[in-house]
């Protein structure tokens, strides 16, 4: 045990004594126990929350005034196809589609900050005279398509990405026919008269 | 000069308080513990490096297979939205319409709902055998247009307490379709802000800004 025995010994009289024991118990084991699972509760209650993503929705918008003008030079389209690949491309053009994946580095994420860092160096993506920003970079925007037999996965992901990256617009739409087409065929757009 | 002598002194502390103390600390913490909702439906949920916290919300789970469930931790909470359905949706819904008191209560016990309006008078006659049994292959609330069931039960649950979040637990494989249609729901029930659950992503891939 952990204390040292003070008792003195016997004094030799020749009597034998029964020893009286002590009614202490040692209650050094329990306060072990019982701060083990104090911990334990602490450390399970605060970590069995769910982890949750905020998500807001868009009101429908009537009137036209209301709207948000927007440029194609401060678009960027990701599209996800059943495959867990990513398709993006800039601007309006499905024409230049590409494919990425979700990889950390070198992925879609890449592509998100090196469209990120040329809309604000290009000077030329700028609000127009008028706006109350007038001469200020646009705001990068991101349209998030998702074809239909996607996995919610990659939905998740991507909002990710967006958190990641630090961008402030998004949009979840539905994939435009062509661009649908477009995946289809790998990435090539033959009806360009469509578009 | 005779000696002082110092006596030995025992080293036993009296571990009683501090076992008082502690004991008296577990008791306050598995009391204000809240107890997690019965995991029904095996999900394999998504990852992201969000670390928001969500305290009592309005489940919306939807399975591998696009199976929509919804949940509450709060039971009075369910209660309440069966007792709004009733009230709200009552013509539409003629299989509850005459639930007795004790039926609705017997509803508020379970954990989560599963299934079409219809099936509830069913489910609450069952026994505890046949209910387990029937928890494993829950058909699902329907969703499509022409019986969204889920939307009167996001109207019922919000009027019973309009504060409460509304939470999506999706599966990592369902079906991208189903959760748009889920979201489109919530869209036009005017619930524009809402939470997707997801765990904590451990990996190593997101430590890069």
């Amino acid at each position: 045990m952990a204390d040292i025995d003070t008792s003195s010994s016997g004094k030799g009289d020749g009597k034998v004594r029964s020893k009286k024991m002590s009614t202490r118990v040692d209650l050094t084991p329990m306060v072990d126990l019982a701060f083990l699972l104090i911990t334990f509760f602490m450390l399970t209650t605060t970590l069995n929350k769910p982890q949750a993503m905020e998500l807001n929705m868009p009101k429908k918008v009537e009137q036209p005034e209301e709207q948000t003008d927007v440029a194609d030079c401060q678009v960027m389209n990701i599209l996800l196809d059943t495959l867990d690949q990513v398709w993006y491309y800039e601007g309006l053009s499905v024409a230049g589609l590409q494919k990425t994946t979700f990889a950390g580095d070198g992925g879609i994420r890449k592509e998100i900050l090196k469209k990120q860092k040329e809309l604000v160096k290009s000077g030329t993506c700028v609000y127009p005279a008028g706006n109350k920003r007038a001469g200020q970079p646009r705001d990068f925007i991101v349209l998030i398509k998702m074809l239909k037999g996607a996995r919610y996965d990659n939905m998740v992901n991507i909002l990710d990405e967006m958190d990641i990256t630090g961008t402030k617009i998004y949009a979840i739409q539905a994939p435009d026919p062509i661009e649908i087409e477009a995946i289809d065929n790998g990435g090539v757009v033959k009806n360009f008269a469509a578009q | 000069m005779p000696k002082v002598k110092v006596p030995r002194k025992s080293t036993i502390v009296d571990m009683t308080a501090m076992c008082d103390v502690s004991f008296l600390l577990l008791t306050f913490f598995i009391l204000t513990a809240k107890f997690n909702p019965d995991q029904t439906v095996p999900l394999d949920m998504p990852s992201s490096r969000s670390t928001i916290k969500v305290e009592d919300a309005i489940y919306i789970t939807i399975d591998k297979i696009g199976k929509v469930y919804w949940t509450t931790n709060a039971s009075t909470m369910r209660y309440e939205a069966l007792n709004n359905l009733i009230e709200k949706y009552g013509d539409k819904y003629p299989a509850i319409k005459n639930l007795t008191e004790d039926q609705k209560k017997q509803f508020a016990v379970m954990e989560i709902v599963g299934g079409p309006v219809e099936d509830i008078p069913r489910v609450i006659a069952m026994s505890g055998i046949q209910l387990t049994d029937y928890k494993k292959k829950m058909p699902g609330i329907p969703v499509d247009s022409l019986h969204n069931q889920l939307g009167d039960w996001i109207m019922a649950a919000r009027y019973a307490n309009p504060k409460m979040r509304i939470a999506i637990k999706g599966d990592k494989f369902t079906n991208i379709q189903t959760v748009e249609r889920v979201i489109a729901i919530l869209k036009e029930k005017e619930v524009y802000r809402f939470n997707l659950i997801t765990n904590l992503s451990t990996g190593g891939n997101k430590t890069e800004e």
